[in-house]
């Protein structure tokens, strides 16, 4: 039974992703003062894409084919294993904190080895730059929520949610605070936002997760962009439900699991509307100051494991 | 009340020097007059203390207290400020400063001196770390008197760098503050020195162990001890000659002063082992580094920092050769004041004359100024060691304890950098006092009062190379008492 | 419970502290750095308030209030006039670069905290979580000041440097003698006073405040 309502969890952050990419863009449009097209505009583009031919360059590899699968497939097994609704147990065993750090890295080397596939200059530069910021943001990923892990006593991202849940003035210390701040900027960093990376620009200039993505189209294309929203709502999904986790169904009942579902969608919608203006007020940083900013996050994160191992 | 005699003159002298506006000559003389006062004073304690009086105190909560180590300094700082300020050659009337740039340093000048007279008579280790940080305020404001790029870069990097050390000093006040309270409580006398070192032996090591590296750190910044001595060529060489005597002769002892005092806490509690060794580690490091940057010296005023440098480590090297090394260590000082303090004051009048502070430059001193020049041959020597001036009797000391500790290689490295100081001091000499004198250098010079005070200087330190005075023999051996109970 | 709510207060606010220090690190223009020292003044004129609160020393207020009038509102005046003249000025090259330095100071940290542990378990205050982190403050101004190029900054770590100091004072043995105190304030703003006059004389003679140009003394 609580296998199937983890599955089920997971199709629903599946089904919510585009959503929350298309909500992101909406609140942007009109903090900038225009229209924009309407939330649900991504689930359009992505059935649009599914029907299109995928052309492939006559330089691309096996590798350039496949990668689409092995991003969308590993983001996907992460929004299986993290809590959204409520925090997985039947498939405790199999993911924790380590399992899901891994999975997007894994995603993240795949789609960077397919932009260099192609042998074209954006993709490679998409590549070098991706690679770049992914050195210092994994490390940090993963000691921001070690932190967490810590107190809890154990790496299981459901045991990390019972501890705060159980003991609510662990929520403002300042480990989690800091652990909070560092996993923040790590969002912006791996899911492609200002200041780290323009989503929505094409400008060698400026590119990093688009310069690598350049050489696809259809369907292949449809199966990144929705990983993109789908990485984007697993992070926000973690900043939520690790840090604030009230709301999360904490037995299984009906009713838990329909105010689950309700608290997660304010949630996620809280958490866009603040990316969204942070993009609306933020200038892109030049690429050399990016790694200044993950150092930063890697130093807080550093510094709230300290304390929680101290303080433990 | 012999306290008031000691530490308002030089108050009164600032104040004067701050209300005459512009600055006159009879200001810098009642300056100088005034600084006999503080000099009787130290006199009076050190005839108290060595007749066997104890200590006197002053003050709500017994602030100022002079015991026999307090007195050997105070006669140091007295003796040392009464030669700047009567001696200064640079702030005669023919000096090349202008009556502003006099006001400021005649203000200054004071405060320093009065600054380190409190640091050395203050029982609250607190408030010798106020006065301390004083001294580093007051004389950074006149290094830079004439306004040209070397001063001014050397002005920064003294406070910079002297400041951090002090503020570095304090948190090793702090943290045995802490200990001292988290076992007696918060006592209103708790950082009084008798207080720290008779309630030493209870407090907890691993904290006075990271206090004391602090301290050492800190104060050893003061002091010109390696690694951090980055500032002190650079300072003593580019202050004016009065203030540069006054900073090589004696702030360098006020500091050792400082890191004596806590020595004696620390050991009281884990035994002379560890402040020992991290002494005889700092001094020899300073050693190494004063004695071979000698060799490649090219201004005779760094030339003299350097050596400061190297006295400074040697000091502190015999401070970590148990009780005899310390008599040896302050006998150091005593000479090293009287000496160093009349070279720079000496090599004021020859940057005077000569306009230039490269030894290349300078050529002919015998000729040019038959005074200056054998004075300051005749001082050199003296700081080198040479009998029979006291410096002599001070090392063979210095080296008998060694031995008696059973340092034999030790010793061995000692004598080796000292000669190799000796070596490259005497060769920069030889530049300085023999060939030619260069053209547009006025040639000649009378024996003046001025002489006579720095021949009755150099008979002082005869005196103590011939023969230890009995007084002076009893207050040492009385501070070596009190620094290893 | 009085006890915990104190301990959280002092860590909290001593890593708020720490915080605003890694701040000089990371930023480059010299006005942030002036408002990172002011927050952090800020915050440590609190912590005097919840130490004096909780540890039932009324001094501790009177001590507050002149730590507020000395280096939040006097010391950030001068500072941001000072700062004003050199607006041109940031740390364009530091001697290590953003993210070595950053990374040092967290190591730094971690040091602090190896450091302070006999004295952490010697100590049965409440604020005692707080004395590794003053440590790393004190650290994280002696980093700023080896590692910055320009005089502006090397003032401002050194500022943050005595911050350390008094908020190991504070945390360590609820605040020290007060006579001493008082010298301690006396000689901070002496100390900051001369220091801007050095500056300023650092920029006439140099034409900047670059330390890397201090290259006449050699030897």
């Amino acid at each position: 039974m609580s296998i199937l309502l983890d599955f089920a969890q997971g199709v629903l952050a599946l089904a919510l992703a585009p959503g929350l990419v298309g909500l992101v863009r909406w609140f942007k449009a009109r903090l900038q003062n225009r229209r924009g097209a309407a939330p649900w505009q991504p689930y359009f583009e992505l059935i649009k894409l599914f029907g299109k031919d995928g052309v492939v360059s006559n330089n691309a590899s096996w590798l350039f084919r496949a990668a689409p699968y092995v991003v969308f497939g590993s983001t996907l097994a992460v929004a299986f294993l993290i809590p959204t609704i409520f925090a997985p147990q039947a498939l405790g065993g199999v993911g924790d904190l380590l399992a899901v750090v891994y999975l997007l890295l894994l995603g993240t080397f795949c789609l960077a080895l397919a932009g260099l596939d192609p042998g074209t200059a954006f993709g490679g530069m998409g590549a070098s730059r991706e690679m770049t910021i992914a050195a210092i943001a994994e490390p940090t990923l993963a000691l921001a929520i070690f932190g967490l892990a810590l107190e809890a006593g154990s790496t299981n991202l459901g045991q990390i949610v019972a501890q705060t849940l159980g003991n609510p003035a662990l929520a403002v210390t300042p480990g989690h605070l800091m652990a909070f701040a560092a996993l923040f900027i790590v969002t912006l960093a791996e899911t492609g936002r200002l200041p780290v990376d323009n989503p929505a620009t094409h400008l060698e200039l400026t590119m990093v997760h688009e310069a690598m993505i350049l050489e696809y189209s259809g369907r292949y294309l449809a199966l990144i962009e929705w990983a993109a929203g789908l990485k984007l709502l697993i992070f926000f999904a973690l900043l939520s439900n690790l840090f604030v986790p009230w709301g999360l169904a904490v037995v299984l009942t009906p009713v838990s699991l329909l105010v689950g579902v309700a608290v997660f969608i304010v949630k996620l919608a809280f958490l866009a509307g603040v990316v969204a203006l942070l993009e609306t007020r933020v200038a892109k940083l030049r690429l050399f100051r990016v790694p200044e900013l993950l150092s930063l996050s890697f130093v807080l994160a550093l510094l709230s494991v300290i304390s929680s191992f101290v303080l433990r | 009340m012999t306290f008031l005699f000691l530490l308002l003159p030089p108050l009164i002298a600032a104040l004067l020097a701050g209300l005459v506006r512009p600055t006159r000559a009879w200001v810098a003389r009642a300056n100088a007059l005034l600084s006999l006062i503080p000099l009787g004073a130290a006199l009076v304690f050190a005839a108290q203390a060595v007749a066997g009086q104890p200590a006197a105190t002053f003050g709500p909560g017994e602030l100022l207290r002079a015991d026999s180590l307090s007195a050997l300094l105070l006669l140091c700082v007295t003796g040392v400020a009464v030669l700047a300020l009567f001696l200064g050659p640079n702030l005669g009337p023919d000096s090349h400063y202008d009556a502003e740039q006099l006001r400021r340093y005649q203000i200054f000048v004071n405060l320093f001196i009065g600054a380190m007279l409190l640091a050395v008579s203050a029982n609250n280790v607190g408030v010798m770390w106020v006065a301390i940080e004083a001294t580093t305020l007051s004389s950074a404001l006149i290094i830079p008197l004439s306004l040209n790029k070397a001063s001014v870069e050397a002005s920064w990097k003294y406070i910079l760098i002297g400041s951090t050390g002090i503020a570095l000093a304090f948190a090793g006040t702090v943290l045995a503050y802490f200990d001292f309270v988290s076992l007696v409580g918060p006592i209103a006398n708790a950082l009084n020195w008798p207080v720290l070192l008779g309630n030493a032996h209870a407090l907890h090591p691993e904290v006075i162990r990271l206090a004391f590296i602090f301290l050492l750190v800190g104060y050893g910044t003061k002091a010109g001890l390696a690694p951090m001595h980055t500032w002190l060529p650079d300072a003593h060489a580019e202050a004016p000659a009065p203030l540069s005597a006054l900073m090589s002769g004696v702030l360098l002892a006020v500091a050792i002063y400082a890191v004596l005092r806590w020595k004696a806490v620390v050991d009281a509690l884990l035994g002379p082992a560890f402040t020992n060794n991290l002494l005889i580690g700092l001094g020899l490091l300073s050693m190494v580094i004063a004695a071979f940057s000698l060799v490649i010296q090219r201004n005779y005023k760094r030339m003299l920092a350097y050596s400061s440098i190297e006295h400074t480590g040697l000091i502190c090297l015999g401070l970590g050769l148990g009780p005899a090394g310390i008599f040896a260590a302050l006998l150091l000082l005593i000479c090293h004041s009287a000496a160093k303090s009349m070279l720079f004051l000496l090599a004021g009048g020859i940057l005077q004359r000569y306009q230039s502070t490269s030894i290349a430059s300078v050529s002919g001193l015998l000729k040019a100024m038959p005074w200056t020049g054998g004075l300051f041959a005749t001082a050199l020597l003296a700081l080198l060691g040479l009998p029979p001036f006291g410096m002599f009797v001070a090392e063979l000391a210095l080296l008998k304890a060694g031995f008696a500790q059973d340092a034999p290689w030790l010793m061995a490295a000692v004598l080796l950098l000292l000669s190799v100081a000796f070596v490259s001091l005497v060769r920069h000499l030889n530049q300085l006092l023999y060939g030619p004198v260069p053209a547009g250098v006025a040639v000649g010079e009378s024996f003046s009062w001025r002489s006579a005070l720095f021949c009755l200087n150099l008979g002082g330190l005869t005196v103590l190379g011939l023969t230890l005075p009995a007084p002076l023999m009893i207050l040492l051996n009385q501070i070596v008492g009190i620094v290893t109970k | 419970m009085v006890d915990p709510l104190f301990a959280q207060l002092s860590t909290l606010a001593a890593s708020l502290a720490l915080l605003f220090g890694l701040l000089l690190l990371w930023r480059r223009n010299l006005g942030s750095y002036v408002d990172a020292f002011q927050s952090q003044s800020v915050v440590i004129s609190l912590l005097f308030c919840v130490v004096g609160y909780f540890g039932e020393d009324p001094q501790l207020y009177g001590v507050a209030l002149l730590f507020v009038a000395l280096k939040v509102w006097l010391m950030p005046r001068y500072l941001r006039k000072m700062q004003q003249r050199f607006a041109v000025e940031r740390e364009r090259e530091p001697y290590l670069n953003v993210p070595s330095s950053l990374i040092l100071a967290g190591v730094a940290v971690i040091l602090a905290y190896a450091l302070m542990r006999p004295v952490v378990a010697l100590s049965n205050l409440p604020t005692r979580g707080g004395l590794p982190l003053a440590l790393g403050l004190i650290f994280v101004g002696l980093l700023v000041i080896l590692t910055r190029k320009k005089a502006f900054t090397q003032v401002i770590g050194f500022l943050i440097l005595e911050n350390g100091i008094t908020v190991l004072a504070l945390l360590g043995t609820y605040g020290i003698p007060l006579i001493v105190e008082l010298g301690v304030f006396l000689d901070a703003l002496m100390g900051f006073l001369v220091m801007q006059i050095f500056i300023y004389q650092l920029h006439g003679t140099f034409e900047s405040i670059d330390v890397d140009q201090l290259n006449q003394l050699r030897h």
